[in-house]
């Protein structure tokens, strides 16, 4: 800790810290135009300038660290000018389109433009033709663009996409797509997030409502288990419709990153009335039914109500792909010792070495993929990820890609295993086990050849070597429905708890960590079944196809448990005129709560969990990017086992046409593919290699015999795939979607072309 | 005596006078004398001389509402009217929001998007009649004085609640040449062409 004197204030700041961090942190402005916290300082503006003691002339404090008992300026008569001088020369040409522009009111140069109190225009330029490039979700406008690089920043060093750069030309400087004639990307739209002025702005929401009219509602993104942080906006849909309506989704982006499904497919809501009759139709069915069916697309509350239901009529509840998960963790505690995983993203952001098995992340879960490219871009982590399929996305940020064969994850952990533990853990294991091993035949089978899981260690040794020791090994949903998951997940509590690696297990859905912990699942389904967002005997669907209609994850208040860890809460957007689950336990005597929040502070507290209501639980950053959203989990001890780890089976094969269920980036669930932005289907996606094997053609129309029956699907080559699996993304497929989610996500089907059955 | 020390000095002295009337009548014989006494001398038609020469004269002064009405002053804030620009036809209005913004009756409200040359297009616009209180500031924050305060002060509706849609309110096509620019509100003064001060964009 170090002392320092902003504008005669005392303050404390850590070693390290810059000038304008330990500002921020404490509430001190400095005004800035290029800053962003989440990425490296990019000094371009020259406007966080700061008056030292000592030092001639100005200096940057975005760059510069503290160091003891420094005494800083903020503002001064000659700051003042030299910032009104940068501001004359943003304004020079800048089109006084404020009018019509997008960004007006909440616009970082309008602001400043005011602030400094531009109001002539000393200086001139000749003024350029620059068209306005239209990239699909985004549009850029070159004329409005004041170069602060915030955008390209962020895109390389966040995102990991590295799609834009900038064309350098003087005066006619401007962002392009790098490499490219048009912008290909995952299309997140952070650019469009941190653009401090109207020059990158969403096409749909392009011209359809001003900043001011908006309302802003702080959520939590429901399309996966990141549960990102995010602001629905909503106003009246038009003149005539005063029902509200959300226009777009903004995020706190200094701090938090959004994915392109949060960003972009935020209109999934459901639209009901009450219908009375529906409703006790729908009780009627609770009376006869003896077991629920549900997804992982709920929040806590609801996942506690139907825990509720259970204990007082014993309903089986049945979530496989949730039990799966519960499973997994359950047999990771035991050989961990601790009830819940210890990594978390800030962790992810924070390693020096991370291995990922087992998820494909760039489509799964981007924002696991989001922290560890910002690891490898800050603290040049290492990224080991292993998977049957290489991601061409990843690959700028994966140090090495390690292909094993589908099936023999089991195998690839038991190897890792051998490798990071030291004799005298493995003593403790078993030594047998660990003899028994035969790592030639685990490594031919498993096509993971030994000397890569060597070259692994030296680069792990290198690590420590620098004192660089922050080891995180993320897991994904592959492992989790795996035949051999529950061997999976104690051989990787005994990496957990012998070697220096933290664990991650990423949730594989929305709320699967929170259904895990608060549900009692069944394995077996009973005679009668309520689906409740799956297809049952009696159906209750979010998506409006079911018997009874219930709100979307917009239109509920609530909190979901995030990969973090973390009991996020989340509000209405939209109303919701029709029936809840709440409603239903009402009638069936299980509640007698008006609102369901009023479960939040009753959610099971042996697992975890506090007795804090939903109101008094926050949802913010603070200044200095602490996140302040609900609260984390504490992760409780747990007896180990003594059991000890089964052997390792032999190898499933995987010959002939083999599938992976895996949506494509942007889409998570026919929630997602709801939103009128990514309302397009995803097809069955394979490399040259595949269609040469199965004898498919780009474009071709297929039939897919899987053991969910037919799946009609478009084949699509994806000339950057490589291998001999195809990628299948089922979120177009509505109710049947959820049924899918259960099984091993890698499948052996027949391919045919429609016109030849 | 300067500034307020005249309101000040309280110790004033009053200048009134009284005026000569006559005593009222008391009884009811004196009263009887004073009907007879100004019906015969005619006094009534001294003061109606004037009207009934003005009458046999047919020089009419009375405005015949509703066939007639009085020019209205430049600056008064009547109905609204959407502008056309006076050479191309188009809609002034950019759809930027200000009015809906600053409207403090909260009667305006703009429906926009992107037409097919790529510009933001107001696609409805409405007032509701019922609430605006014609305070005027929807024409003064207007960049592009496209909505500004017409002469028509007429307000009878069937409904309370009038409510004025984008027709109602713009200039027909067809009307155009009779669009007048507007004084008012928010419209440049006369001296404005002498005021304004050029951007240098002299290259």
């Amino acid at each position: 800790m170090v002392r320092v004197y902003i504008d005669g204030k005392e303050l404390k700041a850590q070693k390290g810290e810059t000038i304008l961090q330990v500002a921020r942190r404490e509430g001190i402005y400095i005004p800035t135009m290029c800053y962003l916290t989440k990425v490296k300082p990019i000094e371009s503006c020259r406007l966080c300038v700061v008056e030292v003691e000592g030092v001639d002339g100005f200096v940057l404090s975005c760059q510069t660290p503290v160091v003891p008992d420094i005494k800083v300026t903020t503002n001064s008569p000659k700051l003042f000018e030299h910032r009104q001088n940068i501001m004359k020369l943003y304004d020079v040409n800048h089109p006084l389109e404020c009018g019509v522009c997008d960004k007006s009111g909440e616009c970082d140069l309008q602001n400043k433009t005011l602030e400094f109190g531009v109001n002539r225009q000393d200086f001139t330029a000749k003024d350029q033709y620059r068209p306005i490039q239209k990239w699909q979700y985004i549009q850029y406008d070159p004329s409005l663009c004041i170069l602060c690089e915030k955008c390209v920043h962020v895109c390389n060093e966040v995102i990991g996409d590295d799609a834009i750069e900038v064309y350098f030309g003087g005066y006619k400087s401007h962002i392009v797509p790098k490499n490219a004639d048009t912008l290909d990307c995952t299309f997140c739209g952070e650019c469009i997030a941190v653009c401090p002025v109207g020059a990158l702005i969403s096409s749909d929401f392009k011209y359809s409502a001003n900043v001011w009219e908006l309302q802003r509602v702080p959520a939590s993104c429901a399309h996966c288990s990141a549960a990102c942080h995010l602001y629905y906006e909503t106003k009246h849909t038009s003149i005539t419709n005063p029902k509200p309506k959300i226009y777009r989704v903004k995020n706190e982006f200094e701090f938090a990153t959004l994915c392109g499904a949060g960003r972009f497919g935020f209109d999934f809501e459901n639209s009901a009335s009450k219908d009375e009759a529906a409703f006790s139709r729908a009780v009627e069915a609770f009376q006869k039914a003896d077991t629920i069916k549900f997804s992982s697309f709920i929040t806590n509350e609801e996942a506690l109500i139907l825990q509720k239901l259970k204990e007082k009529f014993g309903y089986r509840l049945i979530n496989d792909e949730a039990r799966n998960y519960q499973q997994f963790l359950h047999n990771f505690a035991k050989y961990s010792g601790k009830s819940l995983y210890g990594a978390d993203l800030q962790r992810v952001q924070k390693s020096d070495f991370i291995m990922v098995i087992g998820s494909f992340t760039s489509s799964d879960n981007p924002a696991v993929r989001y922290a560890y490219t910002v690891a490898h871009k800050r603290r040049k982590a290492e990224i080991i990820n292993m998977h049957p399929i290489e991601d061409d996305l990843l690959k700028p940020i994966v140090t090495k890609f390690i292909k094993y064969e589908v099936g023999a994850e089991e195998a690839v952990l038991a190897m890792l295993l051998d490798a990071l533990l030291d004799e005298e853990s493995k003593q403790k294991v078993s030594k047998k086990w660990f003899e028994e091993l035969d790592i030639g035949y685990l490594s031919a089978e498993s096509s993971v050849g030994e000397e890569e899981i060597e070259d692994i260690i030296r680069r792990l040794e290198r690590k420590k070597r620098l004192r660089e020791d922050t080891f995180t090994l993320i897991l994904g949903e592959d492992l989790y429905a795996h035949p051999r998951a529950e061997n999976i997940a104690k051989l990787a509590g005994l990496i957990d708890r012998l070697s220096d690696f933290e664990v991650l297990l990423i949730p594989p859905k929305t709320n699967s960590l929170g259904v895990a912990l608060i549900c009692d699942l069944d394995e077996e389904a009973g005679e009668y079944s309520i689906g409740y967002n799956v297809q049952g005997d009696f159906t209750l669907s979010a998506l409006g196809d079911g018997d009874l209609d219930m709100p979307a994850l917009n239109q509920q208040e609530g909190t979901f448990t995030n990969i973090d860890k973390r009991v996020v809460p989340t509000n209405v957007a939209l109303p919701y005129d029709g029936y809840v689950l709440n409603d239903i336990a009402r009638a069936l005597g299980v509640s007698e709560k008006e609102y369901t929040i009023e479960f939040t502070p009753e959610l099971p507290e042996e697992k975890g969990y506090r007795a804090i209501n939903f109101d008094d639980l926050p949802n913010q950053f603070l200044n200095d990017g602490t996140e302040e959203r609900g609260y984390v989990l504490k992760s409780k001890k747990v007896n180990l086992s003594r059991k000890n780890i089964e052997p390792i089976a032999e190898l499933p094969e995987f010959n002939g046409t083999v599938i992976y269920r895996c949506e494509p980036v942007l889409q998570f669930s026919p929630f997602s593919h709801k939103a009128h932005q990514l309302n397009w289907s995803s097809d069955l996606i394979g490399s040259e290699q595949f269609s040469v094997a199965a004898k498919l053609q780009d474009g071709d129309h297929v039939v897919i015999f899987s053991q969910f029956g037919k799946i009609y699907k478009q084949f699509r080559i994806d000339k950057k795939l490589k291998g001999t699996i195809a990628l299948m993304g089922v979120s177009d497929m509505g109710m049947r979607f959820f049924d899918m989610q259960a099984s091993y996500r890698y499948e052996k089907v027949k391919i045919l072309k429609r016109d030849e059955l | 005596m300067s500034g307020l020390e005249q309101f000040r000095d309280r110790n004033v002295s009053q200048n009134y006078y009284k005026v000569k009337i006559e005593p009222y009548p008391k009884s009811g014989w004196e009263k009887f004398k004073r009907v007879v006494k100004r019906s015969l001398k005619l006094e009534l038609f001294v003061g109606l001389k004037i009207t009934l020469l003005e009458m046999i004269r047919f020089n009419i002064h009375t405005i015949q509402y509703p066939k007639e009405k009085l020019p209205i002053a430049p600056r008064y804030r009547a109905v609204h009217k959407l502008l056309r620009l006076l050479e191309s036809g188009n809609e002034r209005c950019i759809g930027c929001g200000l009015c809906e913004k600053i409207c403090i009756a909260n009667c305006i409200r703009i429906d926009t998007k992107v037409d097919e040359f790529g510009r933001k297009v107001p696609t409805e616009y409405t007032i509701n009649f019922g609430r605006c209180i014609f305070c005027g500031y929807c024409a003064e924050v207007c960049p592009e004085l496209a909505i500004v305060h017409g002469p028509d002060y007429e307000n009878a509706s069937e409904q309370r609640a009038h409510f004025a849609l984008k027709e109602d309110m713009l200039t027909p096509l067809d009307k155009l040449k009779e669009q007048k620019e507007f004084p008012g509100f928010g419209a440049p003064t006369p001296a404005a062409d002498r005021l304004i001060k050029k951007t240098p964009l002299a290259y």
